[in-house]
């Protein structure tokens, strides 16, 4: 199996749904771009391997979080563009609050130890 | 449910979506490259991740094996026929039985809403009749609540149509019995409660679809012209359809409204007799009702007619409800002959699973090597088991389609032969489809789960599970057998011992006078003139009086406990010279004299049970006011019951007030058949509106034998086919065993062990479960033959000759089946096999 081709850390275990339906928030968007755009969102921070990406939109399609259609890329191109769904809204903002609870957490343990 | 919509529309457009993946992939790829990064995962392997999201994999996976196993049993066809043959009659058996008892007990009748049709009969702890008092049958359809409607039918003795010598079957029914059933005419009009409820309506008939065609040509015209039945006109008004659905299986020729049945039946009183039973009633509950409210709210209304007319209602009288809208109405002992039948037809799928599962494991030894490489090459254990799984799933439900053509097969010429209501159809309903799926996966699991998991375990302990086969098979094969003989044995007993009473020459006459209004007196001058007359008949040789005469429409029981053993009464009432009549010995004391009260004349057997050991006669019998004083010892006569072996007698004398219930029993000297027209003569100078019921005992004699004989026929049938499933199998277990085994024996032999110790050693392992498997069929079948016994005609269900025959017969096929393959022991060629390897 090839590598990741990054030293960037990947995000978080669990994150990648979350980040997904972020970065789907400001309109539809192909499986490069979103891998693209949380690269960048993240300062470069963080890649997304195709592996996984893939596969976690696969199951989002499932869930009903969002929608695949062809459209065209900027690129003139063919392309799937995933649309975030009513279901995939309410699940970002569930996602988001677990998270943050979770995230603020984890500081309260930092801190005091 | 949204998710579920999603994944199967995924799973529809599986293609084009996989497709449009690849393809959203390989822009991907040639987007990352364009910024340097030239390193993509395995499309193909994220591919198969995103179908596993989808929740499909145990699709593909299941499709797989089933090509692999079609391929599997491609590659044997001799062991694929073998197989399906073996499993086809295993299930197709089974089918066929629930089949039958779908249809004679689960299909709904196509009436509207047959789920609410209720047959309503009296019972008591005691006593039980299927009919009862046209007034009492009003009670209730007047009071009860919780009916929307209650239907009655009177069934009569045949009646002769214009100036016909054949009878044609008759019954009169209420006048909403057509219209409860939603029955459509064929030609005319049914019945219809605004008209035909009434007994100045014009006199009415409804004819059956089979006797308008048969009678009369199937002629159109019919409709509204008057015919002669017993010499009474009536309108034809109808034709029932073909495929006609009546209640309670009944389907005579002639319909008529009950109102005028008093118009039919000349001074009959039957339907103002309180005491006399004589309709059958069906009721229709309420939408919303269930039958437990109506039952106790019958229970209630029962307990009012008795305060009213309390000859009308015995002691305890409820009225028992069972579902009315089948076939048949199904009584509880019926239900209890259904459970044997079941067993028995499970140990023909058992004996042809633990065969096929046998013959399995003899394969699994040639497909070690195969499993071997498949388990090198990474496949789990967990997904062998599985793909064995699947390969006997798909062998069992091709099994099962064979064994459904072949119910229904059986069902074609049963219907056929049995002249069943033509609403009947043999295609398979959703009950006997949804039976034949779990017969399918029942058999998987009795001879699939077992090589399988030992597969999975990879460890093989081939001599236990082949013991455990054999000894599985042999019990199932010995109580199949003895039963078989048992059967066999009750059908001798009725085709060559007497039942008690010569019946060859009887002839029984019933005038039914109490139909027709006669009075006790009247009734035995009409009796006395008929038989004074009878006697002076040439040919006659005797004639005598008896209420319940045998093989009759009504039998009349009561259950008794002696010693706590329940003894089966059939009480009757005779007159003096009935025992001569009906050629049934007098062992001990004598015959009443005419009309003698306070006296009772009891069977040997009743006797045995009651007084072992002392001289019944002079015993008292019966409690209260009314003791009898026994005068007399009769044979063992099972006039009414003649398959009961537990069935005991007592008569009475009969007293005027029975007059009008007593049937003529006639004993000719010659051919019984040549008294009817004398009979037809005399009766009709007697009384031209009485229209006696003219039977020969003769044939309904041979009515019942044939019945017992068919059954023994299926049975022993059944029971060889699963005997030569058994011996089949045990040849190919030995075989295997031998031919597993062969280097093995002849290094044995060349080393100079004697061939019979080594033939032994090779039988030895089958010795212990034949032994086994004999001894725990045989408990069985005694055990469960007791269901059995009401069946057996007499014959005990412990009967020794049959026993002795089923096993000695299955000792000698098993004992060739063992011995012929492993005889191969004896004639190895050794050099041969020694310089194989």
């Amino acid at each position: 199996m090839p590598m990741p081709n990054t030293s960037a850390p990947v995000s978080p275990a669990g994150t990648l749904p979350m980040l997904i339906l972020r970065v789907l928030q400001s309109g539809e968007l192909h499986g490069y771009a979103i891998a693209q755009r949380i690269h960048l969102l993240s300062s470069e921070a963080l890649a997304v391997e195709e592996g996984l990406l893939y596969p976690t939109l696969q199951k989002m399609l499932v869930k009903g979080w969002v929608t695949a259609n062809w459209g065209i890329s900027e690129t003139n191109r063919k392309v799937r563009l995933y649309r975030l769904t009513t279901s995939g809204r309410k699940q970002l903002a569930a996602e988001v609050s677990e998270y943050e609870r979770l995230d603020s957490a984890i500081r309260e343990i930092l801190r005091a130890s | 449910m949204g998710e579920l919509f999603r994944r199967i529309r995924y799973l529809m457009n599986w293609r084009r979506l996989d497709a449009e993946l690849a393809e959203e992939m390989e822009f991907h790829r040639e987007m990352a490259a364009r910024t340097g990064c030239n390193n993509f995962g395995n499309t193909l392997r994220l591919r198969e991740q995103a179908f596993e999201a989808w929740g499909w994999t145990w699709l593909d996976r299941l499709l797989q094996d089933l090509r692999y196993g079609v391929r599997m049993w491609a590659r044997a066809p001799g062991f694929t026929l073998m197989a399906l043959l073996v499993l086809a009659i295993g299930i197709g058996v089974n089918v066929s039985a629930f089949s039958f008892f779908d249809m004679v007990a689960l299909k709904p009748l196509p009436v509207p809403e047959a789920d609410r049709i209720v047959r309503l009969e009296r019972r008591s702890p005691y006593n039980y009749t299927s009919e009862m008092a046209y007034p009492s049958f009003l009670f209730y359809r007047e009071h009860a609540k919780t009916l929307s409607a209650t239907m009655a039918i009177l069934g009569v003795p045949p009646f002769q149509i214009d100036r016909d010598l054949q009878q044609t079957s008759a019954s009169f029914v209420t006048a909403n019995y057509f219209t409860e059933l939603g029955t459509r005419a064929a030609y005319g009009r049914m019945f219809d409660p605004s008209i035909d409820d009434r007994a100045d309506a014009p006199p009415a008939v409804v004819l059956s679809y089979g006797l308008w065609q048969r009678r009369f040509g199937g002629d159109p015209m019919l409709i509204g012209r008057v015919i002669d039945l017993n010499r009474k006109p009536a309108t034809v008004v109808g034709i029932t359809p073909f495929a006609f659905a009546s209640l309670g299986g009944q389907h005579p020729d002639l319909w008529m409204p009950i109102a005028q049945q008093p118009y039919f039946i000349e001074r009959s009183k039957v339907l103002q007799d309180w005491t006399n039973a004589s309709v059958r009633m069906w009721g229709r509950l309420v939408p919303g009702i269930s039958a437990k409210m109506t039952e106790q709210e019958l229970r209630i209304l029962t307990d009012e007619l008795r305060r009213q007319h309390p000859d009308a209602v015995w002691d305890d009288e409820f009225i028992q409800r069972s579902p009315g809208g089948h076939l048949q109405v199904m009584q509880p002992e019926m239900y209890r002959v259904a459970a044997m039948v079941g067993v028995l037809t499970l140990l023909i799928l058992t004996i042809s699973c633990t065969n096929l599962g046998g013959l399995m494991m003899a394969r699994a030894f040639i497909r070690e090597h195969e499993i071997g490489i498949r388990v090198a090459i990474g496949a789990g254990r967990a997904r062998i088991f599985r793909q064995l799984c699947t390969e006997s799933l798909l062998l069992a439900a091709m099994g099962s389609l064979a064994g459904l053509a072949l119910a229904w097969v059986a069902m074609r010429v049963l219907l056929t032969k049995a002249d069943a209501p033509k609403w009947l159809s043999v295609s398979p309903d959703w009950r006997v489809m949804s039976f034949t799926v779990g017969m399918t996966a029942g058999a998987t699991l009795l001879f699939g789960l077992a090589p399988a998991l030992q597969f999975a375990r990879h460890r093989q302990r081939k001599t236990i599970a082949r013991q455990i086969l054999v000894g599985t098979q042999i019990a199932a094969s010995s109580v199949l057998l003895i039963v078989a003989a048992l059967l066999l044995r009750a059908t001798q007993h009725v085709l060559y011992t007497d039942p008690g009473f010569g019946y060859e020459q009887l002839v029984s006459i019933d005038p039914q006078l109490g139909h027709h209004d006669y009075t006790p007196e009247a009734a035995r001058t009409y009796l006395d003139q008929m038989q004074s007359r009878l006697r002076s008949v040439p040919g006659v040789s005797s004639v005598s009086l008896v209420k319940l005469p045998p093989l009759g429409h009504v039998v009349s029981r009561e259950d008794r406990q002696i010693d706590g053993r329940t003894v089966r009464l059939y009480p009757n009432w005779v007159a003096p010279d009935f025992f001569g009549t009906m050629g049934i010995p007098l062992r001990l004391g004598r015959t009443f004299y005419s009309g003698e009260k306070h006296a009772v004349i009891v069977s040997e057997s009743f006797a045995r049970q009651q007084w072992p050991g002392q001289n019944p006669l002079g015993k008292q019998l019966g409690d209260g006011a009314s003791k009898d004083t026994v005068i007399g010892v009769a044979g063992d006569a099972r006039i009414n019951a003649l398959s009961d072996d537990d069935a005991t007698e007592q008569y009475w004398a009969a007293q005027q007030d029975d007059m009008r219930d007593m049937v003529l029993i006639v004993r000719s000297a010659g051919e019984p058949e040549s008294l009817s027209p004398t009979v037809k003569t005399i009766s009709q100078n007697l009384d031209a509106s009485v229209f006696p019921e003219i039977r020969q005992l003769k044939l309904l004699y041979r009515d019942e034998v044939e019945q017992i004989e068919l059954v023994a026929t299926i049975v022993s049938l059944v029971g060889m086919v699963a005997v030569a499933l058994s011996c089949v199998g045990i040849v190919g277990l030995v075989t295997f065993a031998v031919t597993q085994r062969t280097k093995e024996i002849a290094i044995r032999i060349a080393l100079g062990a004697k061939r019979a110790a080594v033939l032994s050693t090779v039988l030895g392992q089958f010795c212990w479960p034949v032994a086994v498997g004999l001894t725990a069929g045989t408990a069985l079948a005694a055990f469960g033959s007791k269901l059995l016994r009401v069946a057996l005609y007499g014959v005990n269900n412990l009967d020794l000759a049959s026993y002795v025959a089923g096993i000695a017969v299955l000792a000698i096929l098993v004992s060739l089946s063992l011995l012929i393959p492993a005889a191969r022991v004896l004639r190895l060629n050794l050099a041969t096999i020694l310089h194989y390897d």
